[in-house]
């Protein structure tokens, strides 16, 4: 007995409980931070970004996948499509990471009693998930100006911007509202809040039962740093190819359009192909579990 | 400042936000979009969220920008939605013109970074335009059809289930709260005493609320799965049967056709008259 590894093991309506748990409290917090008022000095805004204490306790008492996905999906239900404020693709990369900051936030405790590991990783979650979504804005303007390069201080001006929005969610939210409350609950609440959801606490050390089934694992995390530089690098790569074009065929207006068009339809057909895999599998799995079912 | 800060703390109740909350929530009229095709919708919206990033010609994001203001007009957006919009693409523009013109930059950087906006304000009215015409159930359908998990499907119908209940119960343990504790004798400088007050109360009432939710999440799981809900979501039969009321009907066609002709004939003049705007 005592050679084998305890895995940290969850049931498929554990999980839907863990999900629901965070989606909840997540969403309702957010509605309440969507309404606090914020305080504009300059361009520095002293604001209640979020309530992150929510995510990132339930992460490190429960398993960290299901609770930062449902927290995510709170934030877009009960924050943005309930006030009429949903942002369409544009809060699928806040989804992506804020739901990977969390994660990782919940895999960097292994002990949820040790405070000092909490404090880290609460801090961390919180600076990890700022830092993404800085970049990502950051690079949204560079893709959205066309003649970036042309105007004077815009690069910078943007960089300043996002720097001085990072530092204040980092040590002025972050501290008050992910390092302190999270480092208050989490110890509160180990082993009293796991019975009533019917499961054991973590224990120390115990390992995750994810493994090559679960969709997040370390080979898929190293495809999607791929898939986004190779991105980065097609934009790039786009930018230049379009000034070509000019050169060779001077003055023609339609070709540059065809050549975006072009480009579009890759990205569409490359798309199509991506979502038609996951889709098949999808199916396949699903047929499967239905015989099995019945 | 100082008066500006106690009317906001002025207008902070509970009540007052429960009901503003409510309202806005459930909301959901009846328009000419909300009755279109949902799946069809989405991939209209999908359109006009992705072409506007590659397309830079001023006169095509213009004609664009005229299309959306139409459907945001048909769909009878609330007008604080509208402003709220207007007021974060103003001033996000406007402090990156005032740092732009710090760093050296004239008036001339004032033009990209219109392009940019009009971008931004085709993609977000558009997103207005869709998401809030299509009332929950509708757009959970949509997605579902569409291929997106179910987990997200029941969420969104579970969420408007559950928002009443727990604003009734976070309501209640925050003023339990305020029933044993006390509030700062002097609201101290710029009101702070106060806000950290009401802040740190925020943060302790999830406390309990924790464990309550943990208690519910449970029943709501447990009831879920008396009623088959694992089957149901992993069978494809009985997802067939839930969506078998969508179809595409013949103002569906009409309004995807008049889209499509539209941006169709948008294009070549975009490319004929590239500087229309300026």
């Amino acid at each position: 007995m005592s050679t084998l590894k305890t895995r940290y093991t969850l049931t498929q309506s554990q999980k839907m409980m863990i999900f629901v748990l965070s989606m909840s409290l997540y969403g309702l917090s957010n509605m309440f931070t969507e309404l606090i008022p914020s305080v504009q000095l300059g361009p520095i805004e002293l604001s209640v970004e979020y309530f992150a204490f929510i995510p990132l306790t339930l992460c490190m008492l429960f398993h960290p996948l299901y609770a930062a996905v449902g927290a995510a999906v709170g934030e877009v239900i009960f924050g943005e499509l309930m006030l009429g404020q949903f942002g369409g693709l544009g809060e699928l990369e806040k989804f992506i990471t804020f739901s990977l900051a969390m994660y990782i936030a919940g895999r960097m405790v292994s002990d949820p009693k040790n405070r000092r590991q909490v404090g880290i990783a609460a801090i961390s979650g919180v600076a990890i998930h700022q830092f993404c979504s800085s970049v990502i804005d950051i690079a949204k303007v560079w893709v959205g100006v066309e003649e970036l390069e042309a105007v004077q201080g815009l690069a910078e001006s943007i960089v300043i911007i996002e720097g001085v929005g990072f530092l204040n969610d980092v040590l002025f939210s972050g501290i008050l509202f992910a390092l302190l409350p999270t480092m208050y609950l989490v110890p509160r609440l180990y082993g009293k809040i796991e019975p009533l959801l019917g499961m054991k606490p973590r224990e120390r050390n115990m390992q995750y039962a994810s493994g090559s089934k679960s969709w997040l694992s370390p080979k898929l995390l190293g495809g999607a740093v791929l898939l986004a530089l190779i991105a980065m690098g097609a934009e790039l790569l786009s930018e230049s190819g379009w000034s070509i074009g000019e050169f060779e065929l001077p003055g023609a207006e339609s070709h540059e359009g065809l050549l975006i068009w072009i480009s579009m339809l890759a990205a569409a057909v490359v798309a199509a192909a991506v979502i038609a895999v996951v889709l098949r599998k999808a199916s396949r799995r699903r047929q499967e579990a239905g015989q099995l079912d019945g | 400042m100082v008066e500006a800060v106690k009317r906001a703390l002025g207008k902070i109740s509970v009540e007052h936000i429960k009901l503003e909350l409510l309202g806005t929530a459930y909301n959901s009229s009846s328009t000419f979009l909300g009755r279109l095709d949902p799946r069809m919708l989405l991939i209209w919206y999908l359109f006009f969220a992705i072409t506007p990033w590659f397309v830079y010609n001023r006169t095509i994001l213009l004609g664009m920008f005229i299309f959306m203001v139409v459907t945001t007009v048909l769909s009878k957006v609330s007008p604080y939605i509208v402003f709220i919009l207007c007021l974060g693409l103003v001033s996000q523009i406007g402090w990156m013109f005032l740092l732009s013109l710090f760093f050296g930059g004239g008036a001339e950087s004032l033009l990209p970074m219109l392009t940019l906006t009009l971008k931004l304000s085709v993609i977000s009215l558009a997103s207005i335009t869709v998401f809030s015409s299509l009332d929950p159930e509708r757009l959970s359908d949509g997605l579902s059809a569409l291929g997106v998990p179910d987990a997200f499907a029941f969420s969104l119908s579970y969420g408007y289930r559950i928002l009443p209940t727990l604003l009734e119960e976070f309501h209640q343990i925050l003023l339990s709260f305020r029933l044993r504790g006390q509030r700062p004798a002097k609201h101290g400088f710029l009101y702070l005493r106060t806000a950290a007050y009401y802040l740190r109360i925020l943060v302790l009432v999830f406390y309990p609320l924790m464990l309550n939710t943990a208690k519910r999440s449970r029943t709501t799981v447990e009831a879920l799965e008396t009623r088959g809900y694992t089957y149901a979501v992993n069978n494809p039969k009985v997802k067939k049967l839930r969506l078998s009321y969508l179809a595409m009907q013949r103002r569906d066609w009409l309004f995807v056709a008049f889209s499509a002709v539209y941006i169709s004939l948008l294009f070549p003049l975009g490319a004929s008259f590239p500087n229309l705007l300026y």
